[in-house]
Parts: C-alpha cells; sequence; structure tokens
C-alpha cells in the first residue's frame, strides 16, 4: 500500500467517527458561571479605576490652586499691613475685617510676600494715605514681587513705628525682621509642609503582595499535613477534607486590593480605615467523598476591614515617612474547591484577625496625589480558618503599594 | 418547547453568542461526540474528557469571533485541536518524544483489505495509543493536513524531525493493524 494511500484512507475512516462523549456538561456549566464572574469583577475593577480617576482629576482641577498659598497672600496681607498705616487717619471707628492673629496669617504667607510688603510701606506717603479709604490701601501695596528686599532700607522704620501704634491692639503692630526667631521660616516651611501633610484627609487605592511566592508562582511546604487537619478538617462541613497524600500542599502568593481612608488626629498622627480584598488560592490533595484527588485546587475570597493608627515623624512637602500599626478583621465570603471537572462551595463560618506592624514611605508628586510603599510584618492570628497559606504561614512579610489623594 | 434538532446552526451560534444557556446546552448535545473522538486522537482517553470541556468553554468564549466563513465544525474542530495541544505542552509530553527513536521501522507494507476489517474506533484507539509526539505529528500532517514545516512549528520541532515522526507512526499503526487483524481471524 501506498503511503499517501494510506494516509488517504485512514483519514477517510477517522474523518467522519462519532463517539458517545463523557458528560463534561456540568462542569462546562459551572466554568462558565465562574467566567462570567470574572467578567463581572473585571468590569467593576475597570469601574473602580477609573471612579478613582475621576476622583483624582477632579481633586486636581477643584482643589489644586489653594495649596500654594499664592492666591490668597495678598488679601492676607491687607488685613495686616492696613491697621499700621491707621492710626494717622483712621479713627477707632474704622471697621477692620475679621481677621486672624497676626501669627496665623504670617504662617500663612509665602516668604516673599510678606517682605514685599514690609518694604513697600516707607515708600507709601502719609498724606496720600490718608486722603484715601483705608480698606483701599492693600489693594496697591501687596503684589508679591520676587525681588523685593534691595530697594530700601527698613532699618529707619522700627524706631518711629512703636510710638503710633495703640497699645494692646497686636493687629497694628509692625512686623520687622528682628521679631521673628533666626529659625523661624526654616520652621515655618517645615510646619506649613506638616499641617499641608496631615491635616487633610486622604484616600488610599491599594494592592498587596505578600513573599509568600516572592521567588516564583509556588512555594513548597513541607509538613503541610499538620496544617491540613488542624486547619481544614476542623472547618469541613462538608465531604470535602484536604490531606496530605502524595504531594504536599502549594500556595500561591495572595493578591489584596483595597481602598482606605485616613483622617488626621494629630499634626502627627492619623488613623485610616476602609475595605479589602483578598484572593488565595492553594492547591493540595483532598477526599471527596472518600475519594481522593489530587492537586485539587481551592479558592479563597476574604473581604476585610482594616484599623491603621500612623504616626508621621518625617514630612516635607513632596516626602513622607511614617510608622503605622494595623488591625484587621476579614470575612471569607466564598470558598470554593476545583478539581478535575468538579467544583464545589463551601461556607467558611468566624473571622480572621490580623494585625500588622511596618513602615512606610510617600511621594506626593503633585500636591493631591501620590504613591506610597509599605513593607510590613503581619501576623494571621489561629481563627480555625480553611487551609491556606495564612494558616500555614501565620507571619508574613506584606509588601503595599498605593496611590493617594488628598481630599 | 422546541426539540433541540429543530434549531439550526445558526440559531445556536446566536443564542450561544448571546450567552443562552440553553442554547450552549444545545450546542453541546449536538457536537460532543464529534469532538470528543477528535480530543482522544490527541490525548487518548483519559485526558480527552478534560479537554472536551475546556475546549467547550473556549468555543463559548470565541463564538462571537466566528464570521460565518467556512464550516462551524471545522471551526470548532480547530479549537478542540488548539485545547488538545495545548494539553500536550502544558503536561511537557511533546517534549520527551525523543523515545520515539526507539520504536522500530515496521516491515513490510498493509495489505489490501486488511484496514476494511479494522473498524472505526478501533484504528481511532491504535491512533490514540501512539507515543504522543508520534500521535501528534500523525494528526497535525495526515489529519489536519498541515505541512512538514508547519508541524515543525506548532510542535517545535524540526521539519526533518516531523518526517521521520510521521514515518515511525505510519510503521507503528501499520504493525498494530495487522497485529489486531490476524488476532480477529
Amino acid at each position: 500500500m501506498v503511503r499517501d494511500d494510506f494516509d488517504q484512507r485512514l483519514r477517510d475512516r477517522l474523518e467522519g467517527v462519532t463517539e458517545p462523549a463523557p458528560d463534561v456538561w456540568e462542569g462546562i456549566s459551572q466554568g462558565l458561571a465562574r467566567r462570567r464572574r470574572k467578567v463581572v469583577f473585571r468590569r467593576f475593577t475597570v469601574a473602580a479605576a477609573a471612579a478613582a480617576a475621576v476622583l483624582a482629576l477632579a481633586l486636581l482641577v477643584f482643589r489644586g490652586p489653594r495649596d500654594d498659598g499664592q492666591v490668597e497672600a495678598p488679601v492676607q496681607i491687607a488685613g495686616t499691613i492696613e491697621p499700621v498705616e491707621a492710626p494717622v487717619v483712621a479713627p477707632a471707628e474704622v471697621s477692620v475685617p475679621d481677621i486672624a492673629p497676626i501669627e496665623e496669617q504670617i504662617a500663612a504667607l509665602p516668604r516673599q510676600a510678606v517682605a514685599a510688603a514690609r518694604v513697600t510701606k516707607p515708600a507709601a506717603p502719609k498724606a496720600a494715605v490718608a486722603a484715601e479709604p483705608v480698606v483701599e490701601t492693600p489693594v496697591t501695596v501687596v503684589p508679591p514681587v520676587e525681588e523685593p528686599a534691595v530697594q530700601e532700607p527698613v532699618t529707619q522704620e522700627p524706631a518711629a513705628a512703636p510710638a503710633e501704634e495703640p497699645k494692646g491692639d497686636e493687629t497694628k503692630h509692625l512686623l520687622t525682621e528682628e521679631d521673628l526667631p533666626a529659625d523661624y521660616w526654616t520652621r515655618e516651611e517645615s510646619s506649613r509642609a506638616s499641617r499641608s501633610r496631615t491635616h487633610t484627609s486622604q484616600i488610599s487605592i491599594l494592592s498587596n503582595l505578600t513573599t509568600v511566592a516572592s521567588d516564583g508562582d509556588l512555594l513548597y511546604i513541607p509538613n503541610a499535613s499538620h496544617a491540613s487537619s488542624q486547619n481544614g478538617k476542623s472547618q469541613a462541613v462538608s465531604d470535602i477534607e484536604p490531606i496530605s497524600a502524595t504531594n504536599a500542599p502549594k500556595f500561591y502568593s495572595p493578591l489584596t486590593f483595597g481602598v482606605q481612608v485616613a483622617f488626621p488626629l494629630t499634626d502627627r498622627l492619623s488613623i485610616a480605615t476602609g475595605v479589602n480584598y483578598s484572593y488565595l488560592v492553594s492547591q493540595f490533595d483532598i477526599l471527596y467523598k472518600k475519594v481522593l484527588y489530587e492537586g485539587a485546587y481551592n479558592q479563597l475570597h476574604y473581604v476585610g476591614v482594616p484599623l491603621a493608627l500612623s504616626w508621621h515623624f518625617v514630612q516635607t512637602p513632596h516626602l513622607g515617612v511614617y510608622a503605622s500599626v494595623a488591625g484587621t478583621a476579614e470575612k471569607c465570603v466564598a470558598q470554593r474547591y476545583v478539581f478535575g471537572s468538579n467544583v464545589a462551595s463551601e461556607k467558611v463560618k468566624g473571622l480572621q484577625w490580623s494585625a500588622k506592624a511596618g513602615v512606610g514611605i510617600e511621594y506626593w508628586f503633585i500636591p493631591h496625589m501620590g504613591v506610597y510603599f509599605d513593607p510590613s510584618l503581619v501576623y494571621f492570628f489561629d481563627n480555625q480558618q480553611p487551609l491556606s497559606i495564612r494558616t500555614q504561614q501565620p507571619l508574613q512579610a506584606n509588601f503595599e503599594l498605593g496611590f493617594r489623594f488628598r481630599i | 418547547m422546541r426539540e433541540t434538532s429543530t434549531y439550526t446552526e445558526a440559531e445556536l451560534i446566536s443564542g450561544c453568542t448571546h450567552g443562552d444557556r440553553n442554547a450552549q446546552r444545545m450546542l453541546y448535545d449536538r457536537y460532543a461526540s464529534v469532538m470528543y473522538p477528535v480530543c482522544v486522537r490527541y490525548l487518548g482517553r483519559e485526558d480527552a474528557k478534560d479537554v472536551l470541556q475546556e475546549g467547550f468553554l473556549t468555543v463559548f468564549d470565541k463564538i462571537g469571533t466566528y464570521k460565518g466563513e467556512g464550516s462551524f465544525e471545522g471551526w470548532m474542530r480547530k479549537i478542540f485541536v488548539n485545547a488538545s495541544l495545548m494539553h500536550l505542552r502544558k503536561t511537557d509530553v511533546l517534549r520527551r518524544t525523543e523515545d520515539i527513536d526507539e520504536v522500530p521501522e515496521a516491515g513490510g507494507v498493509l495489505e489490501h483489505g486488511v484496514l476494511e476489517q479494522i473498524s472505526s474506533r478501533e484504528i481511532l484507539d491504535l491512533v490514540a495509543a501512539l507515543p504522543a509526539g508520534l500521535r501528534s505529528v500523525f494528526n497535525l500532517f495526515v489529519m489536519e493536513g498541515y505541512s512538514h514545516a508547519e508541524v515543525g512549528a506548532l510542535l517545535g520541532i524540526t521539519e526533518q524531525s516531523s518526517r521521520s515522526q510521521l514515518s515511525r507512526a505510519r510503521s507503528l499503526l501499520q504493525e498494530k493493524i495487522k497485529e489486531l487483524y490476524h488476532g480477529k481471524r
């Protein structure tokens, strides 16, 4: 028989072959449902990311200009300068705008704006000031300019000014460089950064990775039978039971995503809470209805609420370093076993509690948006949860990455 | 409710495109017995069941991309062939095909009338029983009509290796068919 003829005849015999197939519709049906959930989850994630982007954009557009202080500075300077000129021409009944104490106003000013105001004052003739309503003076006085200090000596002013000052009125004190401590501006810049940083609530969008599978997709954990019998069996309410048969369990790197809101408590202390979602996948042998299935996949979905306290010990306009402690309560909202063409679900009772301590660093590349990185150690308490990397290795190194938005 | 057989292929495809579970079930009922032997040819009966399930999931996932060009059955068959090859790659079977050098060349040719005495299912089982590498080359070259260059690219082997493995697959099949034929007599 010629080769091609042999091929052709074999093809003819095999091409039309039909054979009753084993019933795998149940597995297909469950697979379709899983894929449907994935699609929904993906759409939800995209929507959440889009919402976060819109939120960030809105914050940038509507809150951005306030942060540098330049826009509001002239009005504040006006309030400050006005009473200095006033004693000559303005009687007591002149209404002074309701202004904050001078120290607070100065603190809010950019340095060059105050310097400009101070040297401009002697140049304004008293007669001209007297001829005009007091409230208009500030508008002409205060443009914050970059090259202020060299135009006029300021040393002549302090001698005359105190004599004209009404006593007991703090707003009429003439500000001079000598009134300020030598390191006033250094401390003030640091303080402003601090207030800007800690007196603002924040939203964080985060994702976590643990070191569990840092050098590959899987981590081989020996001696898994102990954890299996302790953790898996105690929660086995159905026919599924993790066992250590021929293979040791394997644990994929857990993934966590979440959103947190932080509120300042003091200048340096803040508290944060939010919602986290964690996804854990393990692979181990199981007994299902007394039949051994090797390499079954176990998927755990946790939703948790963290509560964290952070102490910010370095705060500059762009950089922050802090230490934090946190506790988290997590509920396993779904547990699923996938083995062969079967999928089985189990309910999980109780909560998974964990404690975390670590340090973090954040970088604000624009006033209202930054990134942060929090390496930490997390300890998962024994709360009779299903077998996972958390029950197998309760102490884990955790790396959290995310975006922060000031609101 | 209409009988499954009364739905046209176009109606089923449309239903599946829209995620209609009934349409998906009917499509499965109609084609499972056709696609299962394809999987058996590539993988043997043991693994064919898993790939049958995975293949149908892919079909339902990708059915929106079927443009109606060519036969739908042919389009589906390609998906199951790809799923089978993926499975072979995943289980690393194709890399372990060096042992085919140990397969002896069968002597002689198959006499006329011998093949006709063997049932299609028996031939299917003989193909399924070939070593994975030989089986893959045989299926891709003889059944799917790929050239040796294409088979080599698909399986990650050289063109020459494809030729050599096909030759051994033919020899082995002829040998087994003869044995089966003589066993029946």
